[in-house]
């Protein structure tokens, strides 16, 4: 039976579409009796979900200073 | 945070050299892309090598296919770039210990038989986009990326922040895929820790 120390890992591997179909049926059994994996799950989804945003926006400054170089590079 | 208009429309008009539509992709994802060559190349030349990469991306935007994300296309070019720095100067790729070191982060969260001794607190955010709504947990989240030793970094900006193939990750770095998911996790572990820890307390 999976515990719920296994879980974190196998949350990874599964939204890493790494998990194989036997250890995927095994998680979601665990996930069905266990509401604080589920909750870790759906939190994690969400996690990885806002890690591409994480930085922001670039200045206004920055973005003049890219676009200047470039300028600069095909004159 | 600046979404495209529509993906495909934003695309239409990057392939036909609009300028608005690239300083719009440069807002987009310039401090993505710095983020992820300081750890390869260091503090000090990354705004050269991201700066590179974005000339060379722009005379290349015409060809794009959209088979990859733009942002996973972007960060190709800078690894590119990247490593052409590092060869011209004879130097390492400038990363960390990329044996993992230390105890796994989640260990105290469980108990002896296995099961969670301290659960996850319920977040107040229901998307990812309302996680970093909130300023506060925002600049928590980036000085922790900031100090996460460079090899996790590295991982968590090629896997998790551009979208990169695992393989494709563990190659660029000449790093097994077994010591690639234990970095991977433990940077994983501490930044929902972070969030966990913000949501109880408010603090980071
Ligand atoms: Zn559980």
């Amino acid at each position: 039976m999976l515990k719920c120390r296994d879980v974190p890992a196998e949350a990874e591997a599964l939204l890493d579409g790494e998990l194989s179909l036997g250890r995927r049926m095994a998680l979601r059994l665990h996930l069905f009796m266990c509401g604080n994996c589920r909750r870790y799950l759906r939190q994690l989804r969400q996690l990885l979900g806002a890690v591409p945003h994480m930085h922001g926006d670039a200045s206004d400054e920055e973005v003049d200073k890219v676009l200047s170089h470039l300028h600069d590079h095909s004159h | 945070m600046t979404e495209p208009l529509n993906d495909a429309d934003e695309l239409a008009l990057l392939k036909g050299g609009d300028q608005a539509a690239f300083a719009r992709l440069v807002k987009a994802h310039h401090r993505a892309l710095l983020a992820l060559a300081r750890p390869i190349v260091g503090e000090s030349e990354a705004v050269e090598v991201v700066q590179t990469a974005w000339i060379k991306a722009h005379a290349a935007l015409k060809d794009f296919e959209g088979r990859a994300a733009l942002r996973s296309w972007l960060s190709r070019i800078v690894i590119n770039e990247a490593r052409m720095m590092l060869r011209q100067r004879k130097r390492e790729v400038f990363l960390e210990d990329l044996q993992p070191e230390g105890a796994e982060p989640f260990a105290d969260r469980f108990r002896g038989n296995g099961h969670w001794g301290a659960p996850p607190v319920n977040w107040h955010a229901d998307s990812p986009d309302s996680l970093l709504t909130r300023e506060e947990l925002a600049d928590c989240l980036s000085a922790l990326l900031d100090s996460l030793p460079s090899n996790q970094r590295a991982l968590l900006e090629l896997r998790d922040s551009d979208g990169l193939p695992f393989d494709e990750v563990c190659n660029m770095l000449g790093i097994s895929a077994s010591n690639a998911r234990v970095l991977l996790h433990r940077a994983r572990a501490r930044l929902f820790a972070l969030v966990d820890h913000f949501e109880e307390t408010g603090e980071c």
